[in-house]
């Protein structure tokens, strides 16, 4: 956010949010060393924004290490679902922070490693008593030192000691999920220890974040609200001319749109690079632009300086369509709800229309300056996610792959004849410690294409993989356009050494009709003939979304028995000779 | 000019300008705790462009405290 209100505007509002219509709810502690007044009215109000209903708690002026060691505090009545310790160095070093130097070297670094004990035992306390997640803010490192220029010389100096504290901070918690080291020191940067410490405000009330500063703090903490209540947002839709480039596609033609490296076209290619690492981390791409799509496409493909190209977009709605209704089957295209959905668009006029029709897409306001723009994506938080898996980081490209997939798809006269193109293998493995995880969320999160809709934990998921009863199964699917990664998940009871039951059976719906189902049939009743078993048994249990697979029983052989499906292993099962499959 | 003073604090006290007079502070509206008090002198700072010192800000305790270190400052308040 380049530009923020200021924080009376935030201590008004946040007297009549109340009337916001909730989508989500939040419970935020607070706890700080030094008067963190007013950052609780801008967290209310801007989590207000978002709908988000926000109750906090603030601990009381620097009774963070009480709040925290007594198991009845009011931190722990509250119930809190995220804490944010927000501890400054002055605090933290007391006197030495003055004096740093009164203190050897070997002093000055066992003071170091005993804070950080402190600190560790203290968040190590909270999180065994709290289910609440924890940000710790760490230090920010001071422009001054008694040493002047020698600083630099000195073994073990006063601003090493606070950097040394910073890492060691950060290293202890990098594998701890529930607790996050908020970098403030790279706040004090990007803002200027100037700005950000007022020392009259610092004499007159223990402000130690100035006040015009606060609602940038908060902005940075929303990052972690958003990804809490799970708001994070996924695709970014961009626009094209005065956007992505400079000019107009239309009228300036291909050699004649600003795009390259001198100004005002290195302004966009920045942007593009920044948008870039985004989907390289997993943020899908869509484009919405009013152009002629020869043109457009022209550019996107064989631009010298283009750094985004076709293969990074999901979906490309380059028309003269209304820009609402391309938003619309961009979602429907897509798979994904708007609410997760970015719109970027130079026209103040496009925004305004978004924002009036679709006000669920959160519409981004662009400065008129194109030189902003990349700073402007950088700042933006609502992309931040608690955790990114290797999943995350592979579904930007997945998505692109899918945008391949159905131009073949359209372009090729019969689902057969594309199905043979694609060129799909079916990789079945057993169920392991690295595809648990993914196992289970798949059984969490898939709901059309699963036969039972049964929902299962990852400690769930173990404990079938170690009980012989069971035998539990992912599919990895892949084509010529790439990896879909595990997409197919099962999970069958061995009942009797004559009968086993399908427990579960689904599919994400990245690859549904491509018959990948069939394929992992196969290998079930294939591993099943080999065990000698006669029948297998299923049950379709209906739910609100499961409609697709409403028939896949009977389309696959298993004939109806009461409640349940029989599949007999004397009739022969065939794979598609399109898929490969391999176990 | 105490028109704009007077809409001021009573913006940040979030209370109505009817409510602000010379002798009005702590004292006389609730919402004037100490911190909205920094918040007070903050936005003032900005609106009057003027930078009050530190015993400048300690000795704010009314409105009419507000006019006097304003006009030491040049800020001309019509009454």
């Amino acid at each position: 956010m380049d530009t923020e209100s200021k924080l009376s505007y935030y201590i008004n509002k946040a007297n009549v949010i109340s009337d916001y219509k909730f989508e989500k709810k939040i419970r935020i502690a607070i706890l700080g060393s030094f008067t963190v007044n007013g950052l609780e009215e801008v967290l209310r109000v801007k989590s207000a924004e978002k709908k988000i209903e926000c109750i906090t708690y603030i601990g009381g002026y620097n009774q963070y290490n009480q709040e925290i060691l007594n198991q009845s505090s009011n931190l722990y009545r509250f119930v809190p679902d995220i804490t944010f310790l927000i501890l400054d160095i002055r605090s933290i070093m007391g006197n030495l922070f003055y004096v740093p130097y009164s203190l050897s070297v070997q002093q000055r670094q066992d003071f170091i490693e005993k804070k950080v004990e402190d600190l560790c035992n203290l968040a190590k306390i909270f999180t065994n008593s709290s289910k609440s997640k924890l940000v710790i803010t760490n230090f920010s490192v001071p422009s001054y030192s008694p040493y002047g220029i020698f600083e630099t010389k000195t073994e073990y100096g006063f601003h090493d000691m606070i950097r040394d504290l910073n890492v060691k901070l950060t290293n202890a918690f990098k594998n701890v999920d529930s607790v996050y080291i908020y970098d403030f020191n790279r706040f004090v940067s990007l803002h200027g220890e100037k700005n950000v410490f007022d020392f009259q405000q610092f004499h007159f009330g223990d402000i130690k974040v100035s006040l015009d500063h606060i609602p940038y703090l908060a902005h940075d903490l929303m990052s972690y609200i958003i990804a809490v209540t799970g708001l994070s947002k996924k695709c970014i839709v961009l626009d094209l001319d005065n956007t992505l480039w400079g000019g107009i596609a239309g009228e300036d033609g291909f050699d004649g749109i600003n795009l390259g490296p001198t100004p005002p076209g290195n302004a966009y290619v920045e942007l593009q690079r920044h948008i870039l690492a985004l989907h390289q981390r997993g943020i899908i791409l869509a484009i919405n632009s009013k152009n002629n799509l020869e043109e457009a496409i022209k550019i996107i493909k064989d631009h010298p300086y283009m750094i985004l190209r076709e293969e990074n977009f999901a979906c490309l709605k380059i028309n003269w369509d209304d820009k609402v209704s391309n938003m619309k089957e961009i979602a429907d295209e897509l798979n994904i709800g708007l609410d997760s959905m970015v719109f970027f668009d130079d026209d103040p006029i496009n925004r305004e229309y978004m924002r009036m029709n679709l006000p669920q897409v959160f519409t981004v306001e662009l400065p008129p300056d194109p030189s902003h723009y990349a700073v402007l994506i950088q700042s933006m938080n609502e992309f931040n996610v608690w955790k990114i898996t290797d999943e995350d980081t592979k579904r930007g490209k997945m998505y692109a792959q899918q945008h391949e997939r159905k131009k073949l798809e359209t372009s090729t006269p019969n689902l057969e004849e594309f199905l043979k193109q694609l060129e799909l293998r079916v990789s079945i493995k057993k169920a392991d410690p690295f595809t648990i995880p993914r196992i289970s969320q798949l059984t969490l999160k898939t709901n059309q294409f699963n036969l039972t809709t049964k929902r299962y934990q990852e400690e769930d998921i173990a404990r079938f993989v170690s009980d012989d009863k069971y035998l539990v199964g992912s599919a990895q699917v892949e084509d010529k356009f790439g990896d879909n990664g595990i997409t197919g998940v099962f999970i069958v009871r061995k009942d009797t050494p004559k009968e086993w039951s399908i427990d579960t059976f689904l599919l994400s719906c990245r690859v549904m009709g491509r018959e990948i189902e069939k394929g992992i049939l196969g290998h079930i009743i294939k591993e099943a003939k080999k065990s000698g078993v006669e029948k297998i048994k299923a049950q379709f249990i209906p739910s609100k979304k499961n409609k697709p697979i409403e028939n896949f029983l009977p389309n696959c052989g298993f004939r109806k028995e009461g409640e349940y499906w029989i599949y007999s292993l004397n009739s022969t099962f065939i794979i598609p000779d399109y898929l490969k499959v391999s176990a | 000019m105490s028109d704009r003073l007077y809409k001021l604090i009573a913006r940040v006290m979030n209370v109505s300008v009817s409510k602000i007079s010379d002798g009005t502070g702590p004292e006389s509206i609730e919402s004037w705790t100490s911190f909205n008090g920094y918040v007070l002198l903050y936005e003032l700072e900005h609106e009057f462009k003027v930078k009050f010192t530190l015993d400048e800000a300690i000795d704010v305790k009314t409105v009419a405290d507000i006019k006097r270190h304003l006009k030491n400052h040049g800020v001309i308040l019509n009454d």
